[in-house]
């Protein structure tokens, strides 16, 4: 059958499957089944055994679990306190205040848990109540929660990075090297317009907090974080330096999780077996998709449509710029209804050929393609950290899309900045050898 | 009935559990090891084997729990009654999509039994003991979802549209 013919009736089913609210992972399975049948592939299961066996025993894939459980031991403890009191001493002088404990506080927390939801969550039921409780502007303790929430996704440990880098056969390694800076300077552009949107309301309007804390009560404080810095630099400083892969760097961090809540007390048994349930549920979950993804990718190669597509668009003959755009502005048409790990498989699965033809760095594109997927993540009608606010808040989601919309603008300036300069992502992984 | 259902949920939920526990204790007991300057046989080999085991053993759990992410922006949008049409044609697909995988997923472990393959890996195993969970695993989603569709052909609400109703703040995404 005519590959444009086949192309086109399965993007008509993924678009009836998907909406009709069939499980995304199940729908990748499916498309494979049915556009395999249609080129008339006579060893459809044979393939799908075969492509779920490897899709489910890597060795760099069994990062994935051990950072989820993680960030689902972290987020039993009493950290999220510790980083409220531990940084609000310090951050009480900017213009802003402590609307920028929950821009750092999302940053720290996103270098222990690989997710955007579970960062907003946790950080977000500490600082949110917190904050409307001396006054702060509701809107703008939502919108810095909702946009920094969004760092957990780029910030290593991301489970989205080891996701598109066993997709797109990237060292997991390298995309944490490349993470780190534009996490860096995201943060630095939400805290700048954060300092700006104060300075320009005249003050932090109707604030109560104007407790002076003196220079001894700020060291103090900053002792609170220590045990987090400590995990981090353990986690984090091991794959840097080269010492450990990242799996065994995970499997240190669940060990040094676990350790560190037993000192900071309140972790029972009970909420030992929660985290584990909470573990498994998303790695099942997640894993699931990694099966299906696998095997749409395989059937996406015998029918050829990616090779095809990369054609197509060095026939266009588009600058690398153009075809970033043009990919930026689909990504966010995409992301308004599909969740961020489904724009990433479906994406490795078909545009990656494509990609590479127009001669753009996979590692960089890992990290351009996760800053997409965050802008996603707080615009409606799907975005997950609005879901996460709403349940959080009570407030509709709209009001919440709004409030997030200024940070929404600012993920694209990081994505101007990371297109305009690549070595912002691309220059850590050059120093790492081998 | 129920007593059995609550039990095959826990199995699902136990077996994955304590396959990332294993998985977790063996990757940091070949750390330790590494220290003291030994070697533990195979143990990336076993750390994937048990990966699989902890995704494909989970999945019925997770489905129970409503934690399979889709698209609910039409479902919840819809009458009761219209609602119901649409989650019965999406149980079905999805029962007709997980039987497929679970049936060729034990065939492939019964291909890997029938010709004796063993794993390329230093330590030899038959292939078919380290694959079954994978096998099991696909079956025990394909009765998860037998389960809710018989639970809707009663006229009532399955447990994973209950679950997904109360949002899970600690989700992955």
């Amino acid at each position: 059958m005519d590959m444009t013919l086949v192309g086109g009736i399965l993007v008509v089913c993924m678009l009836l499957m998907l909406t009709s609210g069939i499980w995304v992972a199940l729908t990748l399975t499916g498309l494979a089944i049915i556009g395999l049948s249609l080129i008339d592939n006579s060893s459809i299961g044979l393939l799908l055994g075969t492509s779920s066996w490897s899709a489910t025993t890597g060795w760099s894939l069994t990062a994935l679990p051990l950072f989820i459980w993680m960030g689902e031991i972290l987020f039993r403890t009493r950290l999220s306190r510790d980083l409220f009191e531990g940084l609000a001493p310090v951050l009480s002088r900017l213009p802003g205040k402590l609307l920028h404990v929950n821009i750092l506080s999302c940053g720290i927390f996103a270098a222990v848990s690989g997710s955007s939801a579970a960062t907003a969550a946790t950080i977000g039921r500490m600082t949110l109540p917190e904050l409307s409780k001396r006054g702060y502007d509701d809107s703008m303790a939502i919108g810095t929660l909702a946009g920094s929430g969004t760092l957990g996704l780029l910030i290593p440990p991301s489970i989205i990075l080891i996701i598109y880098g066993v997709a797109a056969e990237v060292s997991i390694a390298r995309l944490f090297l490349a993470g780190a800076l534009p996490g860096l300077v995201l943060i630095l552009l939400f805290m700048a317009y954060t300092a700006i949107w104060s300075i320009i309301r005249g003050k932090t309007s109707g604030v109560v907090d104007d407790i002076s804390y003196s220079f001894r009560d700020k060291l103090l404080a900053l002792r609170k974080l220590l045990p987090i810095v400590i995990l981090i630099g353990g986690v984090l400083g091991s794959i840097y330096q080269g010492v450990a892969t990242p799996t065994e760097a995970a499997a240190f961090g669940v060990f040094g999780a676990l350790l560190l809540s037993k000192i900071l007390g309140g972790f029972t048994i009970g909420s030992f077996l929660e985290s584990v349930a909470g573990a498994v549920k998303n790695s099942c979950m997640l894993g699931l998709i990694l099966v299906g993804a696998h095997f749409l990718t395989l059937a996406m190669g015998f029918i050829g449509i990616p090779n095809a597509l990369a054609e197509w668009i060095a026939s266009l003959g588009l600058s690398p710029v153009q075809l970033i755009m043009c990919l930026t502005l689909f990504f966010i048409a995409m992301g308004c209804f599909l969740d961020g790990i489904s724009v990433i498989v479906l994406t490795t699965s078909v545009v990656l050929p494509m990609v590479t033809q127009a001669g753009i760095d996979t590692i960089w594109f890992g990290i351009f393609l996760v800053l997409v997927v965050e802008m996603s993540q707080i615009t409606p009608p799907v975005g997950f950290n609005l879901f996460v606010i709403q349940s959080l808040t009570g407030k509709n989601i709209i009001y919440i899309a709004r409030a997030a919309l200024p940070f929404f603008f600012m993920i694209a300036i990081a994505i101007v900045l990371i297109t305009v300069y690549p070595s912002i992502a691309l220059y850590l992984p050059t120093l790492m050898s081998s | 009935m129920n007593a059995l259902r609550r039990y095959f949920y826990l199995t699902s939920a136990v077996l994955s559990g304590a396959s990332l526990v294993i998985m977790t204790t063996l990757i940091l007991a070949q750390i330790a090891a590494r220290f003291v300057g030994a070697v533990i046989p195979s143990s990336e080999d076993f750390a994937g084997w048990l990966l699989s085991a902890t995704i494909f053993f989970g999945l019925a759990y997770t489905f129970q729990e409503g934690g399979h992410i889709r698209v609910t922006m039409l479902v919840t949008r819809l009458s009761e009654a219209k609602r119901r049409y649409l989650e019965f044609f999406n149980i079905v697909c999805g029962l007709a999509i997980s039987g497929y995988l679970a049936f060729y997923t034990i065939f492939t472990v019964y291909e890997s039994y029938d010709f004796e393959d063993v794993t390329d890996t230093y330590l030899v195993v038959p292939l078919w003991m380290v694959q079954s969970p994978m096998a099991l695993g696909s079956l025990f989603l394909f009765i998860a979802m037998l389960d809710s569709f018989g639970i809707m052909l009663t006229g009532k609400t399955p447990q994973y549209v209950q679950n997904e109703n109360e949002l899970s703040a600690s989700g992955v995404e």
